[in-house]
């Protein structure tokens, strides 16, 4: 009894510090300390599970800072947690029209993530998989109505695996794990071969996103966003979703 | 030239003459689509693949006088192919300035009927302007500024020129240009797909697709391709536009027999047949345009950057809004400009509600972004009741008249209430002022409280690969194989090898039972398990009985009874029967394995 009481109050007045770090980082935004600002909402998303609303104001104060590409990488992930976070869309654009970034058309994915709430997507697949299941053995049943039964629960079993598959295409958690984006000063140039030597083959500037294909020693091999692909250095290329 | 020469040629034109009526179509085209009023334009209707076609004399548009001045023919041979051109041509005389939309009419050519394209024309005031060159519209700015290009004098085979609506701009002005690739129509080969078009200074559209049409210039008609775009000034000063070149891969008409230059002269001969083939670059000369600054006297504060002249219009949906929950503010800027360069519309008196930076799309009717709406989506959400939106204020440049100019739209009704979450506005909060414009970043309307406004995941792993998702469908997995395992069997026990292979463990329970059974009990059992082999039921009656039927040997049987009798006897006798004798026992099982080999038999 007495732990858990422990426990509950550690979790309040965990809960309490990390409301007042944002609270103080909002006000050093408003008072123009944009890095102070920063460095605080970096400290909350250190200590707590990570937020599409805390992402998106470290990236504004990350900006304000000139720091587009952070600013960018900050902007996506906010965006990866929260699809639909319309704010951070916009700010995403203005800080690649800042980087030189071209804009990518966006696939039926996004649009799907931008009005469907993906673990909602997820869970309702799931229901209706099993319930589909289910319904379906019940046709196992030596009682009436078995033939609708199993075409009840074929359907529901259909249903449940074409709305998991839509999940499975188009949460960015799943499509973008081997996504990185390029945060080195003046970009990175892009090599035939994991060599400094070899033949320069295109130059990503800061700011770009690159599919991660594999990596050999301090070089990465990966697509770049034309889906030419090539060896380019580890150094200043950060996933966007942050490894555990 | 021999006769034996001319009659292969007209051989060969007997062959060729009739190919003349392959594919038919009819095309239609002005020499310019902007003119003053009292200055003739020419709209030619081009008909191909036929020898003749029934025109209308005059067509009837109130403010133009539109009617038929000639007819001319024209072949062409390519890849062996011979086909005719007939070009009718009408005077088009502008009664009156306006817009005015030429009709689509039918030209009927051997019984069909086909019918043209309606076209746009535009009439504008003013005194007629000296026609630099025949085709080019009135109140453009001709490239190269000066006398008409030799070129077209002399009947050139080709030549290019740029146009461009305005000689003075403002800077962030959109303008419409046209970049003209005119070839004589004698000419064959391929034409390149777009133009190299750019320079510092300003920004060029993407071009529209090539417009193909005919045009006669000093007398000589020319295929014509046109290219729309539009280009913007980013600077203030004299903007040197660079000449726009196309390349091309032309046929010309190389030297033919002696004697025969001038028949020849009416076909643009096939390729390696008395042709030339080269590549060129057709060119446009460059220009000089002055750019000026946008003024800054009367500039709003919270100037948007649009440079152009809009009109603007919002609405709300929905109108009602639950606890929380946000309204959009959609707003559309519609009209003629640099919708690239535009900045948001500014939100006013919206103290009470929390709002984000909106999102914007932008929908071009033509072909080069110009026209078109751009429709920004604010979204809102109230921080206390509110019974109307905040109003909506949009100011831009506006170059035809010089001047600033404000669009406003006063707030809408609307019923949302208050998020419960949602903090109380406080003082001195920081609206979004047009003096934030200089970051790169959308500045909120209202600093958005991050803790209230999260939303979205909490974690970075799918919910695919979350343990307690993992775990509940492995349990679900469990609990369904569980479910059909226990489905299986019991269909299996209700089946006839089910139903066969309980009764063999029944009889083998009851066998290895009367191995052990006590001496009270022996003969109930010896009697169950004689009740389970024979399948039979009921009593010891129904039991001998089914003995009597069955096709046992009759010495056997008379054993069966016996042991049927002996359970009589120790179950019904006064004081209770003596117990079995061992030998007696090992004589009844020895009678029931006899009875159980029978039957496995």
């Amino acid at each position: 009894m007495k732990s858990s009481l422990i426990v509950v109050l550690l979790l309040l007045l965990g809960f309490s510090a990390r409301a007042d770090m944002l609270s103080d980082a909002s006000a050093r935004f408003q008072d123009g300390e944009y890095e102070q600002s920063a460095k605080l909402y970096e400290q909350s998303l250190e200590k707590s599970p990570p937020s599409a609303a805390v992402f998106f104001e470290l990236g504004r104060a990350l900006n304000k800072t000139g720091q587009e590409a952070r600013a960018a990488l900050n902007f996506r992930r906010a965006l990866i947690l929260d699809p639909r976070f319309a704010p951070a869309r916009s700010a995403l654009q203005e800080a690649n029209v800042a980087l030189g970034i071209p804009p990518v058309k966006q696939g039926w994915q996004a649009q799907v993530v931008e009005r469907i709430p993906m673990d909602s997507l997820t869970l309702a697949g799931t229901v209706f998989f099993w319930g589909g299941a289910f319904v379906g053995l019940a046709a196992f049943l030596p009682t009436a109505f078995r033939k609708r039964r199993l075409v009840a629960g074929l359907l529901l079993l259909l249903l449940g695996i074409s709305l998991v598959s839509v999940v499975w295409l188009c949460d960015p958690r799943v499509t973008l794990a081997n996504t990185a984006l390029v945060l080195t000063n003046g970009g990175t140039s892009v090599r035939s071969s994991p060599a400094d030597q070899s033949e320069k083959t295109a130059s990503l500037p800061q700011g770009s996103i690159v599919n991660l294909l594999s990596q050999r020693g301090r070089w990465f091999y990966g697509q770049l966003p034309g889906g030419a692909k090539g060896w380019f250095l580890t150094e200043g290329i950060v996933p966007l979703i942050p490894p555990a | 030239m021999t006769g034996k020469t001319m009659k292969r040629i007209f051989a060969m034109l007997a062959v060729l003459l009739p190919l003349c009526l392959h594919a038919q179509e009819v095309a239609v085209g002005l020499s310019s689509n902007q003119a003053q009023v009292g200055e003739p334009v020419q709209l030619m209707v081009t008909v191909r693949g036929a020898r003749g076609a029934d025109v209308p004399q005059t067509l009837s548009v109130k403010g133009l006088q539109i009617s038929l001045a000639g007819r001319s023919t024209q072949f062409e041979m390519r890849n062996f192919k011979m086909s005719s051109t007939l070009t009718y041509t009408y005077l088009v005389v502008p009664q009156s300035e306006g817009e005015f939309t030429i009709p689509s009419f039918d030209v009927q050519i051997e019984g069909k009927t086909f019918r043209t394209q309606a076209m746009r024309f535009s009439v504008s005031g003013g005194t007629r302007v000296p026609q630099q060159m025949p085709g080019f519209p009135q109140n453009t700015v001709p490239v190269p500024s000066g006398p008409p290009p030799a070129s077209a004098d002399a009947g050139e085979p080709f030549f290019a020129e740029l146009i461009l609506s305005k000689k003075k701009v403002y800077v962030g002005e959109v303008v419409p240009v046209e970049l003209r690739f005119y070839f004589n129509s004698r000419i064959g080969g391929q034409v390149g797909e777009r133009p190299s078009f750019g320079g510092e200074g300003f920004t060029v559209q993407k071009f529209s697709n090539a417009v193909k049409r005919e045009q006669i210039v000093n007398g000589t008609n020319y295929t014509v391709f046109s290219f729309q775009s539009a280009i913007a000034a980013v600077k203030a000063g004299t903007l040197e536009i660079p000449e726009a070149t196309l390349d091309s891969r032309l046929q010309f008409p190389g030297k033919t027999p002696q004697g025969l230059g001038d028949f020849f002269n009416n076909f643009p001969l096939p390729q390696g047949m008395f042709t030339d083939n080269r590549e060129v670059t057709l060119k446009t000369k460059p220009m000089q345009i002055e750019i000026l600054p946008l003024p800054k006297d009367g500039r709003p504060e919270d100037f948007s950057g649009a440079v152009g002249k809009f009109a603007m219009e919002a609405s709300v949906s929905p109108k009602k809004a639950s606890a929380g929950e946000p309204v959009n503010l959609k707003v559309t800027v519609s009209g003629q400009g640099n919708f690239e360069g535009m900045g948001a519309p500014l939100l006013t008196g919206d103290e009470g509600w929390r709002s984000y930076p909106p999102s914007d799309k932008f929908q071009s009717t033509d072909a080069v972004g110009f026209t078109g709406e751009k429709t920004f989506e604010f979204p809102l959400i109230a921080r206390q009741d509110q019974t109307r939106t905040p109003g909506v204020r949009f100011s831009f440049f506006d170059p035809s008249a010089g001047k600033y100019s404000v669009l406003t739209q006063d707030p809408i009704e609307v019923d949302a209430k208050a998020g419960g979450a949602a903090p109380p506005v406080a003082a001195g909060t920081p609206a979004l002022s047009r003096g934030d414009k200089p970051s790169p970043m959308p500045t909120p309307v209202s600093t958005p409280d991050v803790t209230a406004a999260a939303g979205g995941s909490t974690s970075w792993v799918s919910l695919f690969f979350r343990r307690e998702f993992v775990i509940a469908n492995a349990s679900m997995a469990v609990a369904w194989f569980a479910m059909l395992l226990i489905l299986s069997l019991r269909r299996f026990a209700s089946s006839r090898a089910g139903r066969e292979l309980a009764r063999k463990k029944l009889l083998r329970d009851a066998f290895s039972g009367l191995r052990d059974a006590g001496s009270d009990e022996f003969y109930e059992k010896a009697r169950d398990y004689i009740y389970l082999r024979l399948n039979a039921g009921g009593d010891d009656l129904a039991v001998a009985a089914r003995i009597d039927s069955s096709s046992l040997p009759p010495e056997f049987k008379a054993s069966l009874h016996r042991v049927i009798e002996r359970h009589g006897e120790t179950k019904y006798a006064a004081g209770g029967a003596p117990p079995p004798p061992v030998e007696e026992r090992q004589a009844v099982i020895s009678i029931l394995k006899e009875l159980e080999a029978r039957y496995e038999k």
